[in-house]
């Protein structure tokens, strides 16, 4: 049932997830990060969200990921982390919450949010933006304006000269 | 017509993505390793969004609309949280969260 493409992105993204927080190297760690971001888009495209994929691509990728590389070119290397230690009773901690988690997955079945196999409207990409420029006008302009606001913010607390 | 995964595997994948995030917001030091598990957390609530919207049949659409405000505001709040870490890093040496003792020039 479980469709190997699902499992391939599943597998990609939370892979590139571990890797991005346990790298060494920050520059590493950014690039894992940007590919849990594409691993994401490819999971929003198995659920039939194309438009909220590609958004994520260019937003998340094209956006984020460069300005996270920007920061950790300009921070300069940094000291690494402490390595880990493993109590025993983090270990003890962590054995629990899967056991736990994988309880509650194997009494759920595997169907029991079965979601219908033909989207139809609800996924259409002209029912989309009908619904956010008719419903969600207004929010929209709202959200360009809070942008806008964290333009501002961001511009003036990285002002290379602070003199007030 | 394409068979839809079941919505379980998209939850399962959610919460792994939520755990792993929880796990690095509390045991990293570094700013930016924060700041990637701040992403991840917001990921991992964008795919559930995404997925219990798919849920009803027809699909709710307001979901999807969700989805394309939540990213825009993750983005806009890692713009602001870079600046202050560039700030930081001015300011002090080191971007370690524990060590920081200035934030005011």
């Amino acid at each position: 049932m479980t469709d190997l493409t699902f499992l391939a992105l599943a597998t990609v993204t939370v892979a590139s997830a571990i890797l991005a927080l346990e790298a060494r190297d920050l520059v590493y760690g950014a690039a894992a990060l940007g590919i849990t971001f594409l691993g994401m888009a490819g999971l929003f495209f198995l659920l039939d969200a194309s438009y909220v994929a590609t958004f994520q691509i260019a937003v998340y990728i094209g956006a984020v990921v460069v300005l996270i590389l920007f920061t950790v070119m300009l921070v300069g290397p940094q000291m690494g982390e402490p390595p880990m230690e493993l109590k025993r009773l983090s270990l003890l901690t962590a054995l629990l919450v899967s056991l736990l988690l994988g309880t509650a997955g194997s009494l759920t079945s595997a169907t029991a949010f079965p979601g219908p196999d033909d989207c139809g409207f609800g996924c259409d990409l002209i029912g989309l933006s009908k619904t956010l420029i008719n419903q969600y006008g207004v929010p929209l302009e709202f959200l360009s304006l809070v942008l806008a606001a964290a333009v501002i913010g961001a511009l003036t607390l990285a002002k290379a000269d602070r003199k007030g | 017509m394409r068979k839809l995964e079941p919505l379980t595997s998209f939850f399962a994948v959610s919460v792994i993505l939520l755990g792993i995030g929880i796990y690095g917001l509390t045991t990293k030091r570094n700013a930016l390793r924060i700041l990637f598990s701040i992403e991840l957390i917001y990921n991992a609530a964008n795919l559930n969004i995404i997925a219990f919207a798919r849920l009803r049949d027809p699909p709710i659409v307001a979901g999807q609309v969700l989805v394309l405000f939540t990213i825009a505001l993750a983005a806009m709040e890692a713009s602001v949280g870079l600046a202050i870490i560039m700030l930081v890093s001015r300011l002090n040496v080191d971007i370690d969260l524990r060590k920081l003792t200035r934030l005011k020039g």
